[in-house]
């Protein structure tokens, strides 16, 4: 099947956060209690409760303030950090391409909210016992609420009123991303970029952008941490070997000095 | 019966396996997180919460030790960081001895042998790294900046991977390998009952046998009073 995505035009946003909204209402979410900081951006991060958060950029441009908005929830990667740590594979990859996330099979181990090159997962916990869960964008594929499935559009997407997201096949959003970008380019904005189409083998968001990922917020060039690579791509093997190792080596030294054993006490009785 | 030695003491005795029980504990909830087939067993987080409770009893056990026992400590302490001519002697009689049963193959041992004195000093280095990877994640998982909670993660297992199979090597060096039997002698009798045989304290460790119960046979008060305790 051909793989989803969702198309965010940063030039369309109005930073109305219904999307927040529609998340919280599709997913069960609480709202959370926040002071006011001076912007109109709340809450101030993602957090367990909150999987989608429209950032505020304040810049100035030819002296007058511009603001722009910019989407954070989980970026569904090609190549996923998290879903390459997760020890009880609650975190996987869907046949669309969105990493889909069940909490019942979560531990709460806390290795996707280290690794994540987003610092997307969130995950409140217990500070004595370390019981806690893990939650984030699930691009609308949670268990028992998979809109996806029964063809929907997600929740943020349905509720967006400017067209600045959009849910349709990933081929053809990184056509009209890249149509968007010309034209933006064509207007003068020359940093304008597509922002996901090649990051991480490809992301299953993507931004158009009137200016260059950092100025947004967005890592240049995310990447899986080089410690998540050596962990599970050499550690781990290693430990397998070397546990593996030590058994075998055992359970043979065993074989061969029972034996040397044996025939010692046998020459011994002999001598009697 | 044959006449005993003294080789371990009470307190050492429950320190060791308050120690072991909760190494255990802290292996198995740790490796279910190791082998990917495993993975399932971890969900729900219970693991967790099994893995700091042991990971408390591993803390504290010690610390309550140490001070009532301070100079066991300090001697065991020692005796990690002793090391010298004789443990090349063990080094290359170690294949005979271990494979072949060649005990006349083994220079005479101190209290610990070489073998034991490795798995030791193991021990002292690989809790330091995982008392404080283990403390960071604790309190500061999710929190702390990730890449030290990403360093704390791969310190925490390499530790793992160094003392797991030395814990395999261990607990076949101390009651399966067919020298270690019987077992109401030797090895596992020291940790169980603390006391062995004579003979097998002679065979075994008989630099410290010479040091503490002299050359000669033992004199018999000594002998009776280490029985009556």
């Amino acid at each position: 099947m051909a793989e989803k995505a969702i198309l965010f035009d940063a030039t369309r946003c109005i930073a109305c956060r219904a999307c927040q909204v529609a998340c919280k209402q599709w997913n069960g979410l609480s709202g959370e209690s926040t002071r006011n900081l001076g912007t109109y951006e709340n809450p101030p991060d993602l957090s367990a409760q909150t999987w989608v958060k429209m950032r505020f950029v304040e810049s100035t441009e030819g002296g007058a303030p511009a603001w722009t908005f910019v989407r954070q929830a989980c970026m569904h990667c090609t190549d996923a950090a998290c879903v390459r740590v997760c020890p009880t594979k609650a975190l996987a990859h869907h046949e669309l391409g969105m990493v889909t996330y069940d909490p019942s099979e979560c531990s709460g181990c806390g290795y996707c909210v280290d690794f994540c090159p987003f610092h997307t997962p969130r995950a409140g916990r217990n500070l004595v016992s370390g019981m806690g869960k893990m939650a984030k964008c699930t691009m609308c594929t949670s268990p028992g609420l998979d809109r996806i499935g029964a063809g929907y559009q997600p929740a943020c997407v349905k509720t967006c009123p400017t067209g600045a997201l959009s849910f349709a096949d990933r081929a053809d959003l990184v056509a009209e991303g890249t149509a968007r970008v010309q034209a933006l380019r064509a207007q003068g904005r020359a940093n304008a970029s597509l922002y996901g189409e090649n990051e991480l083998d490809g992301l299953h968001v993507l931004y158009v952008l009137n200016d260059s990922p950092e100025a947004f917020g967005l890592p240049a060039n995310p990447r899986v941490p080089a410690t998540a690579m050596a962990w599970k791509g050499a550690l781990q093997p290693v430990g397998w070997a070397l546990g593996g190792l030590a058994i075998v080596g055992l359970a043979l030294n065993f074989v061969i000095a029972r034996r040397a054993k044996f025939s010692q006490e046998a020459a011994a009785k002999r001598r009697k | 019966m044959e006449p005993e030695v003294e080789r371990y003491r009470k307190p050492t005795r429950v320190l060791h396996w308050v120690h072991a029980g909760a190494f255990s504990v802290l292996f198995l909830t740790g490796l279910v997180l190791f082998i990917p087939g495993l993975g399932f067993l971890a969900e729900g987080g219970w693991t967790r919460l099994l893995h700091r409770i042991a990971a408390a009893a591993f803390v504290i056990a010690p610390a309550i030790y140490v001070p009532l026992n301070w100079t066991a400590t300090l001697r065991g302490i020692k005796d990690a960081f002793n090391w010298g001519r004789e443990d090349i002697g063990w080094a290359l009689a170690a294949p005979r001895y271990y494979f072949f049963c060649d005990e006349g193959a083994m220079p005479p041992q101190d209290h610990m042998n070489t073998g034991q004195k490795m798995w030791w000093l193991l021990v002292l280095i690989l809790s330091g790294v995982f008392l404080v990877t283990g403390l960071v994640m604790w309190l500061f998982k999710t929190v702390a900046p990730p890449a030290l909670l990403q360093v704390m993660v791969l310190l925490h297992d390499v530790a793992f991977i160094g003392s797991a199979p030395m814990l395999f090597v261990h607990i076949y060096l101390s009651a399966i390998h067919p020298l270690m039997r019987p077992a109401r002698a030797g090895a596992w009798s020291s940790m169980a009952r603390g006391r062995v045989s004579r003979s097998y304290a002679r065979s075994h460790h008989a630099r410290w046998y010479a040091r503490v119960y002299g050359t000669g046979e033992p004199a018999r008060e000594k002998e009776t009073e280490v029985l009556s305790r």
